[in-house]
């Protein structure tokens, strides 16, 4: 059966993995409030329930077939319309469920609803409960979409969707004006990211035509990605850094982290399924969906890694001073997501996805847990229920929630046998092993040397964490009160704990000297054909491409940086037991106020990035918006335009109002000046007229055509001898002048001036009939002409 | 000049008229008085009356004074209205200050 | 003393008259051969109005200047006098200036007509009204709405000079007919077959052409005058029987039986 035209009430299955998520968070935001709390949870852990369902069927069912047939890279792929359709831009509504995706849709699915089981008690009092799973079933949905799509603008739209319900989750106490300033800074940080994104795909699509990912990593497109774009480096060098520092935003790497601390206002479950398991891994997912663009481009790898690095090192010290609960894990989320994009810059795509899957159980569980934590601090009283300094000894009290923790934190340590040993070891033995055309022989070195030390910061904060929370005496009154969560929180915490044991079985290095069962090997496997491990090399045969990424080391390599880290994670541990074990000892006050003064300041105050931000981004920002406001808003619209049209009108009235007040002395004053007005108006088009008198011998005829302008302009022609036609004297020249002289015999009675008016173009003709004389008696002999009147 | 002076044609006339009219007009509008304006007004009328004769007697056209008897009949009827009028509102108002004798809100 | 100077201004204008009197009278057409010999005649016409003729006609031009300055100065009175009184006697002068223009126009019936109508009847009834209003006093020119004031001013002073600039130029249609006494005017006679020759602007002359083609006019007049009689009756009467003409409460003696026929008539009422 062909799944990939496989509909269920009309939509492709595929689209029903996101949808039934979006259809719970449609009916609980919108008919929440009438329904009661345990209609409203199970609706929203049904539809979250009935994703994973889907989503298992799915993989289980047709994925695993299409794996088996060499597949898997292409998976399902459905598309439900089409979308965007301008000029050349084609972008369908679709989707694609391959093996990468696959991995992602499970771990959302099923963490996700162990978060809302969690949630129904951890929120049991909250009075906006409807809006609450509304809004987690939101992000789901967005998620999935994010993850399933198969196309840029589709995961943009998922990318800002779980955006959205970031900033609505962390602001949901937002009585608390901290909490709603809180979630605005991560929607405002995120958009930064976001405005990279779509920087990276106009790149992309600009170079290539086209948006889909199977087209974009065909090999047709692929020669694009080489092109020379700005000085030396490649275009995909260029999209690959635009679409990174989206990720950045997103997944919260040095410069774009500090929404993430922040965030950890918002309700726990809400951290640890949005800032721990899921939303911040969009950045490693896109990364490494798009890991043929990556792949083709040395320096985006060698940015991508090294960014990842310094947020590892940055957040791992950040964490050391930190007296929040919450905070705590919120820079250890930071630091492992550093990790995440070390293995992605060093081409270990396997390594990323693999610890980003371990990373969402064990932090998941690290998060619950302290969500229990605080729970059980509420219980006992404490308003400050985050507060570690006033916890302690938490071990007699709660019990199940401690066990959880401490194989969380064994986990993120690094410890054998728990998922994260597995997952740490790979991306150090990644970095290790890189070796890139393009990167310093000993960058990789470099690398791991650093991963170490931040492997080091991760296993001494977590324990240290660890310490002052549950060993030791208690530190207060309201730690002595705390009592154990009630099953609906423990039970999530139990699973998550048994994956974080367990999870990192299926991800064995490959050994060549052992057999290992082939189950250990199921991830890499699995992903192998979604994502590209090697070099984008045009060689001499075109479109080839080049060697593998990163090397595979021998097997005592393996087994050496295997220990190295495993010792790494113990040194840790034994260091947080020397200065914590039984508390906050007095060695750490020493330490503290004495050598690491400095230090223990800087960490305290997270280096010092917001207060950068504040000065440098937040503060020229906002005196240029309190500029435009008073200048643009207030003085140019409000003042001139909006006042400044009222004060017209009003002048405009005032003036009218003068004319018109009733006394009929105003109205006929009115009327005499309209009445010289009309006179002084309609003057300019006087009728014209000549004069004509007798000079001599001769008849001068002068012309007034018109007082005014007129007068200037005019062109004037004479008809002397009454035929109707200008005439000409004698010579040929045409009679045009304003005085003309002509003999007296020439007239007949009826002269005629033809004006030609130069504005309406008309000729008006002005006759007269002349009363000259036209016979000269000769008889009168003085020698003046004497005339008979004639007619 | 001496022309104008000495030799009296139609323009004189009508001239004169006009100057009559005008004077009227400027009494209308400047005066506050009721009865004065009533006045004025009947200057216009005679000036009015002087233009119509003159033009008859330009074209010869008898006709002219039958009208301008109609308008001497008319402003007589119009002035005794008008005047009625004016001791009306006198009786109202103690006042035929035209000013002064507005109902109309400022 | 006014008085006496008033009186002698009369009798000098009356004398004034007298003396000019031949240049009245209708002057003769032109002879008919002067159109066939070849006469100096002077034909440059600097305006329309400045055709010479044999007859003198300055006496002419004296008297139209002295009536014309009496019309005008007697309209500058209504306009300027503050004292009502002096501007009705004003609008006299004025009403006699016209009158003699009338006469110089020929138009002798309706000189006549106005000094009995307008200066005869209308003034008398200003005069009247002005009794009734005793308020002298008041701003000739109101003192507020200069702007106004000069505005309209402006505006007349411009139409003076457009008007004056503009009748200058009328031309009569013929020019040697305009310095003669009007023709007569040809009536049908009392036997048929005849004309009979009235003069120009007589009383018969206006009469014909009132009741002739004019007839309608004439009876719409005398309905309009009607109406304003009425009218002026029903506005000026007085609102209540206890005020008079001016407004001011008079007294009524009130009898018995008046008073009794109130009584019984409100009470039956209520």
């Amino acid at each position: 059966m062909d799944y990939s035209t496989l509909k269920f009430l009309g939509l492709p299955v595929l689209a029903w993995i996101p949808l039934l998520p979006l259809l719970g968070a449609f009916i609980n935001l919108t008919l929440g409030r009438r329904l009661s709390k345990a209609t409203i949870h199970t609706i929203a852990i049904a539809a979250v329930a009935g994703a994973c369902g889907l989503s298992m069927w799915l993989v289980f069912g047709e994925l695993w077939k299409a794996f088996k047939a060499g597949q898997g890279g292409v998976g399902i792929a459905q598309n439900v319309y089409t979308w965007i359709e301008v000029g050349n831009l084609k972008v369908e509504l679709a989707f694609r469920l391959d093996t990468l995706s696959a991995v992602m849709i499970m771990i959302i699915t099923f963490v996700g609803t162990l978060i809302h089981i969690y949630s129904t008690g951890y929120m049991a009092k909250d009075p906006r409960y409807a809006a609450y799973f509304g809004y987690l079933n939101l992000f789901t949905g967005a998620m999935l979409i994010l993850v399933l799509a198969a196309n840029l603008p589709v995961m943009f739209i998922g990318w800002e969707g779980v955006g959205l319900c970031s900033f609505l989750l962390i602001g949901f106490w937002y009585e608390r004006e901290d909490y709603a300033t809180a979630g605005r800074k991560a929607f405002i940080v995120n958009r930064i990211g976001d405005f990279a994104f779509l920087l990276g795909m106009f790149l992309l699509f600009w170079a290539t035509k086209t948006l889909d990912f199977a087209q974009l990593k065909g090999t047709a497109v692929g020669a694009a990605y080489v092109q020379p774009f700005w000085g030396g480096e490649r275009l995909a060098a260029a999209a690959a850094i635009c679409l990174f520092i989206g990720a950045c935003g997103k997944s919260a790497q040095l410069p774009l982290f500090t929404w993430l601390p922040d965030a950890m206002a918002g309700p726990t479950p809400v951290s640890a399924l949005i800032h721990a398991a899921t939303m911040v891994t969009a950045g490693v997912y896109m990364v490494c969906r798009l890991s043929f663009l990556f792949s083709a481009s040395t320096t985006a790898m060698i940015v991508v890694a090294t960014v990842g690095l310094l947020t590892a090192l940055a957040a791992a010290f950040m964490a050391f001073a930190q007296t929040d609960l919450k905070k705590v894990l919120a820079y250890s989320t930071v630091s492992q997501l550093g990790f995440m994009f070390v293995a992605a810059g060093t081409g270990n795509w396997v390594a990323a996805i693999f610890h980003l899957g371990t990373h969402a159980f064990f932090k998941a569980c690290l998060f619950l847990g302290a969500g229990s934590v605080m729970h059980g601090m509420e219980h006992g009283g404490s308003k400050t229920p985050g507060d570690i300094t006033t916890m302690g000894g938490l071990r007699k009290h709660m019990p199940i929630t401690r066990i959880t923790f401490m194989i969380s934190c064994l986990a993120i340590a690094g410890i054998f046998p728990f998922a994260g040993f597995f997952s740490k070891d790979e991306i150090l033995a990644g970095a290790w092993g890189v070796h890139p055309p393009g990167w310093p022989l000993w960058y990789g070195k470099f690398l791991w040397g650093g991963l170490l030390i931040a492997a080091l910061g991760t296993a001494f904060y977590m324990w240290r964490l660890y310490f002052l929370v549950f060993s030791g005496n208690e530190r207060s009154e309201e730690a002595k009160h705390a009592h154990e969560s009630p099953a609906s929180m423990t039970m999530p915490l139990v699973i998550l704990a048994l994956l974080a044991t367990l999870a990192g079985l299926l991800g064995f290095p490959h050994l060549t000297g052992i057999k290992l069962p082939s189950f250990t090997h199921a991830l890499s496997s699995w992903l192998a054909p979604s994502v590209t491990p090697t070099w984008w090399n045009p060689g001499a045969d075109g479109v080839n491409p080049g060697e593998l990424i990163a090397g595979h080391a021998s097997d005592p390599t393996i087994l050496g940086l295997a220990a190295v880290a495993l010792f790494i994670g113990a040194l840790g541990i034994g260091m947080a037991w020397a200065l914590y074990g039984r508390g906050p000892s007095a060695a750490v006050n020493r330490l503290v106020d004495g050598p690491l003064a400095g230090a223990y300041e800087a960490s305290k105050a997270k280096l010092w990035f917001d207060e950068i931000y504040d000065a440098l981004i937040v503060k020229p920002f906002k005196i240029f918006a309190s500029g435009l406001y008073t200048v643009v808003d207030k003085l140019i619209i409000d003042t001139i335009a909006v006042n400044g049209a009222a004060v017209v009108v009003g002048l405009f009235s005032r003036m009218s109002r003068w004319f018109q007040n009733g006394q009929v002395q105003r109205y006929l004053a009115g009327l005499v000046v309209g009445a010289a007005l009309v006179f002084f108006v309609t003057d300019w088009h006087q009728d014209p007229s000549f004069k004509y008198e007798i000079v001599g011998d001769r008849l001068k005829l002068t012309a007034e055509p018109g007082e005014g302008l007129l007068g200037a302009t005019t062109k004037l022609r004479w008809d002397i001898d009454g035929d109707g036609v200008p005439d000409a004297d004698a010579s040929g020249k045409p009679y045009e002048a304003p005085q003309v002289f002509v003999l007296l015999g020439d007239t007949r009675t009826r002269v005629t001036l033809f004006i030609d008016d130069p504005i309406t173009r008309k000729t008006k003709k002005v006759t007269r009939v002349l009363h000259v004389p036209t016979v000269v008696d000769p008889a009168s002999g003085d020698g003046t002409p004497v005339v008979k009147e004639g007619t | 000049m001496s022309d104008i002076l000495f030799n009296v044609g139609y323009g004189h006339f009508l001239v004169l008229a006009a100057l009559l009219f005008l004077i009227g007009t400027a009494g209308v509008l400047i005066r506050r008085n009721a009865l004065i304006i009533l006045m004025s007004v009947e200057l216009m009328l005679n000036a009015a009356n002087m233009t119509l004769l003159t033009f008859s007697r330009m074209w010869g056209d008898i006709s002219g004074h039958t009208f301008a008897l109609i308008v001497i009949a008319v402003a007589a009827a119009e002035a005794a209205v008008g005047l009625a009028i004016v001791v009306a509102v006198f009786r109202g108002r103690r006042n035929v200050d035209v000013d002064r004798l507005t109902t109309l809100r400022h | 003393m006014r008085v006496l100077l008033l009186i002698l201004t009369m009798l000098l204008t009356l004398g004034a008259v007298d003396a000019f009197a031949p240049s009245l009278a209708i002057a003769d057409p032109i002879p008919a051969q002067a159109v066939n010999k070849p006469t100096r005649v002077n034909i440059t016409k600097r305006s329309p109005h400045s055709d010479k003729i044999e007859s003198k006609d300055t006496g002419m031009a004296l008297l139209f200047w002295g009536f014309a300055a009496a019309t005008l100065g007697g309209a500058l009175f209504v306009v300027t006098r503050r004292n009502l009184i002096a501007a009705v006697m004003g609008m006299v002068g004025c009403f006699l200036g016209i009158s003699a223009v009338y006469m110089m126009l020929y138009a002798s019936f309706l000189s006549v007509i106005q000094m009995l109508v307008y200066a005869g009847a209308i003034m008398v009834l200003f005069v009247f009204v002005v009794m009734i209003l005793n308020r002298p006093e008041d701003e000739p020119v109101a003192p507020t709405g200069r702007a106004g004031q000069a505005i309209g001013g402006l505006a007349i002073v411009y139409l003076v000079g457009r008007l004056i600039f503009m009748l200058m130029k009328v031309q009569p249609p013929n020019p040697l007919t305009a310095v003669q006494a009007p023709a007569p005017i040809e009536l049908p006679g009392d036997i048929l077959n005849t004309t009979e020759k009235v003069d120009w602007g007589s009383v018969k002359a206006v009469g014909w052409d009132l009741f002739g083609p004019g007839l309608f006019v004439f009876e719409a007049i005398s309905i309009l005058l009607l109406i304003a009689v009425v009218g002026a009756i029903a506005v000026a009467r007085p609102l209540h029987e206890d005020q008079n003409n001016a407004g001011e409460p008079r007294d009524i003696p009130r009898d018995e039986a008046a008073t009794n026929a109130e009584a019984a008539h409100s009470g039956g009422h209520a």
